[in-house]
């Protein structure tokens, strides 16, 4: 049987998600209430039999580690299997800190690995993909290198900051550009490249005496001209998180429960840390609607197109709409949120009213008391 | 962690044949209770939080299910080395012919050779049976502190109902000096919780010899314990105030989960210092529905609700179509009820489908009606 070791990349420079990522890498931010991003691509290595999963960091580790733990919570093998934490030895916001350096930092695990081929998947994305069945389509066909995309018709408006592959008609990779806006129809590059570990190792040598300011798809793009590499198409729901605004939109689709079912197959389990909280307690006065709730919460006020995480403390008379609250949040009496992301074990008691836009979604800082 | 000074036994062997259905095919203290939880999380969970590293379960019917979900001692913390939970269910020996547990007291006697292999100097006996949250270290400092030999753990009843239990007459220093099994005229109001803490080699001695005793009935209230007080050893009844309830019955158990959706509950579990562990299923956070009316609930994750649930218990994954509705109810794991349908004073088990536009249940009926078998709607 054919096998890949797994590696999840942290994002990269070209994304920020405002305020969240101040406190934590953008795999550890919370999403949809009970998980993590960093859940789902790990959960799709765990699910297609990969077990050897070396997950990178650079800065604000605390979070993304603490999450993690020993990895037990993704159904990995605990003998033959292992969850890697793996650190960037780079300074902070130095131009020189990019995934090439990370590996390269790193490049002894990467070559002591036994699997022939490697999976790169990105911490930013969220989707369902059978690694197992692209390496297989990968190997099948040949290349050397193949990235997974997703298309979509939407790319003036969606994922504006991720990068497209432009194509040609035998699904050749030409190039790798960041997407403009400037068309609806793109090939969005899900952070996903699969090829042989020797390959890979070889090429992460290359870029860093090359230059230390490539990154892994710099080089790859670089490379469309004299390797054969191919572009395979994603189906099935596809989001990024690559900016603050998409967060809040990625977030915000998946309220809706057909989407959700078009991500979550019961087959295909998303793992994730348990906090062992209990269930949530509807009080008297609870008005809750189209809403994405966890356990722990306690609530009595109205909640409407929402997503209320874990531990959450919602007061009689207050108004959620249109937000997302992250763990252990308490919105006090009479307060009212609209298109806002309310961070992690913030108090709202004082103010009684913090509204954003759906364009423009506010941001509560973590910790705030208001 | 140190040393396992006390080691917990809970027996957990009972059916719970007053639960009718619900314990066809799991034993009592794996029913589920409290949207997500299984009876036996409680006890377990309380000697994980007290600090007890290793938990022998002692099962006997239908004990499968129990089994495989109680030998996974990582959800509850009990998996560090020297630590964990230990299924005993009866075993055949080279010296004895494989043989039931015949009472309480003969379920620890069958595993001597267990508990002495952890070499422990008390020995803590719980029942599988009950909610409630208790500190066992607490207990076992007062057991220490009195020089007891035994000590048992009791909560005061109201007088009226005190004839319906295990009762403890104790001298103004909570020596126990009498034992009555459910008296017609009870002297006190002390009612036994099914908790002991035994000096491991004291207990260790009267069991070799009720193991002997053909009269006995190898039961703990009716033969260890008076035989302790006729032997004149310290007994010491130590009080436990806070809740506890034994789910024994439909209505009881429909009642104890009622209780959790009181604000305040008297049964907190929401308390970080002492949480109830239980199994994590793999599912989604709760969906709420455009449409749905939630007021005076407990949900646990999993569950998509588009309906109306009013003073209702919801289990892991239960399904409320538009227009249902679920009143004064208990819905155990997975349970589906179609749209339209009507659920009062219902406690609904296990996977069970409700079809469109049933009524079940009744707002003025006096017990709980349990259904465990699909109900047919109007198609």
């Amino acid at each position: 049987m054919n096998s890949a070791l797994g590696i999840i990349n942290f994002a990269s420079n070209h994304t920020k998600v405002t305020g969240l990522q101040d406190y934590r890498s953008v795999g550890a931010i919370s999403f949809l209430g009970r998980y993590r991003v960093i859940d789902f691509p790990i959960s799709n290595f765990s699910n297609s039999g990969m077990e050897n999963i070396h997950v990178y960091t650079r800065w604000k580790p605390r979070s993304l580690a603490e999450h993690l733990g020993t990895g037990r919570q993704y159904n990995i093998n605990s003998k033959r299997g292992r969850l890697h934490l793996l650190f960037a030895e780079d300074e902070l916001d130095s131009l020189y800190s990019n995934d090439i350096s990370a590996y390269m930092d790193n490049i002894e695990v990467i070559e002591n690995s036994c699997h022939d081929y490697v999976i790169v998947a990105s911490s930013c994305m969220i989707f369902k993909q059978d690694f197992k069945e692209l390496l297989d389509q990968h190997i099948e066909s040949g290349a050397d290198i193949t990235l997974l995309y997703h298309s979509t018709d939407n790319a003036k408006e969606q994922f504006l900051t991720c990068q497209t592959l432009e194509l040609n008609r035998q699904k050749g990779v030409l190039s790798i550009t960041p997407n403009r806006g400037t068309a609806k129809n793109r090939q969005i590059f899900a952070g996903t490249y699969v090829m042989r570990r020797d390959l890979f190792i070889d090429m992460i040598k290359k870029a860093h005496n090359t230059s230390a300011m490539y990154s892994l798809m710099d080089w790859v793009n670089l490379m469309c001209n004299e390797m054969d590499i191919r572009g395979v198409a994603h189906r099935g729901y596809f989001g990024s998180i690559t900016d603050f605004k998409s967060y809040y939109d990625t977030s915000m689709s998946l309220i809706d429960l057909k989407t959700a079912r078009s991500l979550f197959d019961p087959d295909w389990p998303i793992y994730t840390r348990t906090s062992d909280s209990c269930p949530t307690q509807y009080l008297e006065g609870a008005d809750v609607k189209a809403s994405v709730i966890s356990n722990g919460c306690r609530i009595e006020g109205t909640i409407d197109h929402s997503i209320l995480s874990r531990g959450c403390i919602i007061k009689k008379g207050a108004v959620v709409k249109n937000c997302v609250i992250l763990p252990d949040v308490v919105i006090g009496e009479d307060t009212v949120l609209e298109n806002v992301v309310v961070d992690k074990h913030v108090r709202i008691n004082h103010i009684k009213e913090v509204k954003g836009t759906p364009e423009h979604p506010g941001y509560v800082k973590r910790g705030d008391h208001l | 962690m140190k040393h396992n000074e006390m080691l917990a036994m809970i027996l957990a062997g009972g059916r719970g044949s007053r639960l009718h259905e619900l314990t066809n095919k799991v034993a009592k203290p794996a029913v589920g209770y409290g949207g997500k939880y299984r009876i036996i999380d409680f006890p377990i969970s309380n000697c994980a939080n007290s600090g007890i590293d290793v938990v022998g379960v002692l099962t006997q019917y239908e004990s499968v299910i129990l089994n495989s979900y109680v030998a996974a001692g990582g959800r509850w913390g009990l998996d560090a080395k020297d630590s964990g939970v230990f299924v005993l269910p009866p075993r055949e020996k080279a010296d004895a012919n494989l043989d039931v547990y015949r009472g309480t007291a003969d379920a620890i006697s069958q595993n001597i050779d267990f508990i002495d292999g952890f070499g422990p100097e008390y020995l803590l006996v719980l029942s599988g049976d009950h909610i409630y949250k208790m500190d066992y270290d607490k207990m076992l400092s007062y057991h220490k502190e009195h020089n007891a030999d035994a000590t048992i753990a009791v909560i005061e009843v109201p007088m009226k109902e005190a004839s319906r239990f295990g009762i403890m007459n104790t001298d103004e220093d909570g020596r126990i000096i009498e034992f009555e099994e459910k008296p017609p005229q009870p002297k006190s109001n002390l009612a036994s919780m099914g908790i002991y803490i035994f000096n491991w080699k004291l207990l260790r001695k009267m069991l070799v010899a009720d193991m002997k005793n053909t009269e006995s009935n190898h039961d703990f209230g009716k033969d260890i314990i008076p035989a302790l007080l006729a032997d004149e050893r310290k007994l010491m009844a130590y009080k436990f105030k806070g809740y506890w309830k034994d789910v024994g019955t439909i209505d009881s158990l429909w009642e104890a989960n009622m209780d959790l959706i009181e604000a305040p509950s008297p049964l907190d579990l929401s308390d970080p210092t002492w949480k109830i562990y239980t199994e994590d299923t793999n599912s989604l956070p709760q969906y709420i529905g455009e449409d749905a009316k939630i007021s005076h609930a407990y949900i646990n994750q999993g569950c998509v609700i588009e309906g109306e649930v009013r003073n209702s218990v919801l289990f892991t994954g239960s399904r409320i179509a538009p227009e249902a509705k679920i009143i004064d109810s208990v819905l155990m794991p997975n349970v589906i009820v179609e749209e339209g349908a009507v659920v009062t004073r219902a406690l609904i088990a296990d996977g069970v489908r409700i079809g469109a536009g049933a009524v079940v249940g009744s707002p003025d009926s006096e017990h709980i009606e349990l259904i465990s078998k699909r109900v047919k709607g109007d198609e």
